[in-house]
């Protein structure tokens, strides 16, 4: 089977590689998609109907029944943020579904603050050949489709 | 068993005097040490490491989603 993993943000899809951290450049913790954000305050949506597993103000797991977890990082180095900025709508734990709300965040404001917004969706611990029909280099609006992922 | 993991990486750090501050970040454990060059690389990657960067004393160790979890377990030790 696969899972439809949906963009958490409106913006345009890019590769992992144009991300400015190798633990995402590299896909230290798995292969994805990275989003650059439209530049306004705006909701952050879960990828897929699952748990939520961790949860930061800069940075969510959904992970699924059968074991699909996806990492969404709003941002590089946001942790340095220290929450200010992200406003949770969700508390670990709880169900969501693809499309729900999870965050609300500005990226500009966060780009103002000196770090990079871009968005690294990740699926957590998956082999590179796993992920079929990426988005690249194409704009998507939340809840769009960024991959598909095949277990 | 998670302790245990817990109580390698440590080693692996240098030992709880050479920690500074340990704190998770999602994928990876940030880490501060009196000294970054006792940091043994092959050992964390037998435990499990994606990779370690290193900055001077601050080293990276990325082992997961499992970061929060093993960040406590060391804080639990230290």
């Amino acid at each position: 089977m696969s899972v439809r993993v949906g963009s958490p943000v409106a913006g345009r899809a890019v590769a992992l590689a144009a991300v400015p951290d190798p633990v995402f450049s590299q896909a230290m913790v798995g292969p994805g998609v990275a989003v650059e954000p439209v530049r306004s305050k705006s909701d952050v949506v879960s990828p897929l109907d699952g748990t939520v597993v961790t949860l930061h103000p800069h940075a969510f797991v959904v992970a699924n029944g059968e074991g699909a977890a996806v990492l969404v990082h709003l941002g590089i180095d946001t942790v340095k943020r220290k929450g200010e900025g992200f406003e949770l709508h969700v508390v670990k734990g709880e169900q969501v579904q693809a499309g729900q709300k999870i965050v609300t965040w500005d990226p500009a404001e966060v780009e103002a603050a000196g770090f990079a917004p871009i968005c690294p969706v990740i699926a957590l611990d998956a082999s590179a050949d796993a992920l079929g029909d990426l988005a690249q280099d194409v704009d998507v609006a939340a809840n769009d489709a960024l991959f598909d992922w095949s277990r | 068993m998670a302790d245990e993991k817990a109580q390698k990486i440590l080693e692996a750090l240098g030992g709880a005097d050479n920690i500074v501050e340990i704190e998770p970040c999602i994928t990876r454990l940030r880490c501060e040490l009196n000294d970054g060059s006792v940091v043994d690389e092959k050992a964390l990657k037998g435990l499990g490491a994606h990779g370690v960067m290193r900055s001077g004393n601050v080293v990276q160790v990325v082992v997961g989603p499992e970061a929060d979890t093993i960040a406590s377990d060391i804080e639990d030790l230290l």
